[in-house]
């Protein structure tokens, strides 16, 4: 397993006159190993950039990434990296299995421990019995599950997941996050979450990295103080950690960015 | 929201179980077996509507101008009785089809650069759109020109004159493409030939069944406008042959076989693929009446 290390990184867009806009301005942070990391910010600040620079769909302008094995030694290019999209983003003419090969066939696993793994995943996420169903049969929850064990069937030394329940309704938000708290725990699973929600955040985050908006500037990081057992939505002790972190956040907003 | 969910929550279940004591009245359906035999009864009706309006054009015009359906009908029978159907068609569908697989084999790769790099696009696009307003008259006539009269010519006239559609067509389809699944493929060190045949060609399919379908109709234009420059064999040239002869009834038999073949294609090989490609699509026709 392995952690994300972040250092100085720093992004420009270029705007539609030609000029550039600060998009990240020097951030620099370390994430959890074995645990989920929550990057909690504002809609539009830049969080799901980090993301796409820690796996490499973004390149940075400044700063570097890396993902670091527990021995200590980088991985650079090396680190295998599971993501997990705002929308599922699959395959719609592949069965659930085909798109988890997809996957399995891209980061070059050997076939032998095809049929292991996705016996295995798509356990967890409750799937094998819609392993040769087509995607657009499923509905919008099983899809994302789908998403989720694609993300992980690799394997990888990092999960980055984008949002992945924002686009659910509440009650499939909910179960599906209880499901992945449960997941990553179980597997130890080195995580990287962006969200804007505050309560997610609280629930699903063993560290939680809070971004301003424009351009994304970390103004605090904070480890959260209840293992992921005792994170009761109704419980005083987490229902109190939710409201210093929406303080934060609120604080931080500050009145021109409402 | 935390003081009203229990209450909330047993509302929710009560309601369920009221509606579950008071039985659902059954929507009316008419059953799948009905809407297919309305479905077959009109295309029959259709057919039979065609023949009936020629049939009354017969006490208009001399038989020399419009034949008789029936008599017409029999010489279609005594085509294909003699085995000259399928020796004439068959030469026929074969120089389309080498035409069709020629321009394919071009238009795929071609349409999918055009749709993806900006540059090759630009550079691309004149003769691209040139090609599309050539009529096919014109290309069969340079085929010839330059082939000769013999088979090359009629399967680069086809392959030349539906070429340039089947890349415009390929070349929208991918630009329409969902570049988050790109992304998404990048994300999982997808190879290039992997994002080609995974991603990108299973997005192109129905532009690629529309293309061939058009394809289709262009190309037995073309193919039989080269037959009747001098070919001596295919529908084209028997088609010449019967207006050599002034036979209106022969043109039409040839006619009448094309469509037939036409049909086949069309409903049985074409359909037979599209509803094998898009298994994975859900049937949506609840808004169609």
């Amino acid at each position: 397993m392995a952690y994300v290390h972040v250092e100085g990184a720093v992004k420009y867009f270029p705007r539609e006159d030609g000029s550039d806009m600060l998009v990240l301005d020097r951030v620099s942070f370390d994430t959890k190993e074995f645990g989920i990391t929550c990057l909690l910010g504002p809609s539009g600040c830049g969080k799901s950039t980090l993301l796409n620079a820690i796996s490499g769909l973004e390149r940075l302008d400044q700063g570097r990434i890396e993902v670091v094995a527990k021995n200590g030694a980088p991985k650079g290019g090396q680190a295998k990296l599971g993501y997990v999209f705002q929308d599922a983003r699959l395959l719609n003419w592949k069965s659930v299995e085909q798109n988890l090969t997809f996957a399995l066939k891209g980061m070059e696993i050997p076939q032998s421990q095809w049929p292991g793994r996705l016996q295995k995943y798509l356990d967890l996420v409750g799937l094998s019995d819609f392993r040769n169903q087509f995607p657009l049969y499923l509905s919008g929850g099983m899809r994302q599950r789908v998403g989720l064990a694609r993300g992980l069937v690799i394997e990888p030394e990092v999960l980055l997941m984008d949002e992945p329940f924002s686009k659910l309704d509440q009650l499939t938000a909910r179960r599906l996050r209880e499901q992945t708290l449960q997941i990553c725990a179980r597997l130890k699973q080195t995580t990287v979450l962006v969200t804007h929600d505050v309560e997610e955040a609280a629930l699903m985050g063993d560290r939680i990295v809070i971004f301003r908006a424009r351009p994304a500037r970390i103004i605090e990081i904070c480890d959260n103080p209840l293992a992921p057992g005792d994170r009761d939505i109704d419980d005083p002790r987490f229902i109190q950690f939710k409201k210093t972190l929406l303080q934060s956040v609120l604080k931080l907003m500050g009145t021109d960015e409402v | 929201m935390v003081l009203d969910e229990k209450t909330l929550v047993a509302n929710a279940d009560a309601g369920v179980l009221a509606g579950e004591a008071v039985a659902l009245p059954s929507r009316t359906q008419v059953g799948p077996t009905w809407e297919a035999a309305k479905t077959v009864a009109l295309r029959v009706g259709s057919i039979l509507a065609m023949l009936i309006v020629w049939w009354l054009l017969t006490f208009i015009f001399p038989p020399s101008l419009i034949p008789d359906p029936i008599d017409t009908l029999k010489e279609v029978g005594a085509i294909v009785n003699t085995g000259q159907f399928f020796s004439e068609m068959g030469a026929t569908l074969r120089r389309v089809g080498v035409g069709f697989a020629i321009a394919m084999l071009i238009a795929i790769p071609l349409g999918i650069v055009m749709g993806t790099m900006k540059s090759l696009e630009n550079f691309f696009e004149p003769p691209v759109i040139l090609g599309l307003t050539m009529p096919g008259l014109v290309w069969a006539v340079i085929a010839i020109m330059f082939f000769g009269l013999n088979e090359t010519s009629a399967y680069a006239a086809v392959a030349i004159t539906i070429m340039p559609m089947l890349a415009i067509s390929l070349w929208q389809g991918t630009k329409s493409i969902d570049k988050e699944l790109i992304d998404m493929s990048t994300a999982f060190h997808a190879s290039p030939w992997s994002k080609v045949i995974d991603v990108i060609l299973p997005q192109l399919i129905s532009h690629i069944l529309a293309a061939i379908r058009y394809g289709l109709g262009l190309a037995w234009k073309v193919v039989v406008v080269v037959e009747m420059f001098g070919f001596s064999n295919g529908v084209g040239y028997q088609v010449v042959r019967g207006f050599n002869v002034f036979s209106m009834k022969q043109v039409l038999a040839w006619a009448i076989t094309f469509l037939i073949v036409m049909i086949f294609i069309e409903f049985g090989v074409i359909g037979w693929l599209e509803s094998r490609v898009t298994r994975w699509r859900p049937k949506i026709e609840a808004w169609r009446r």
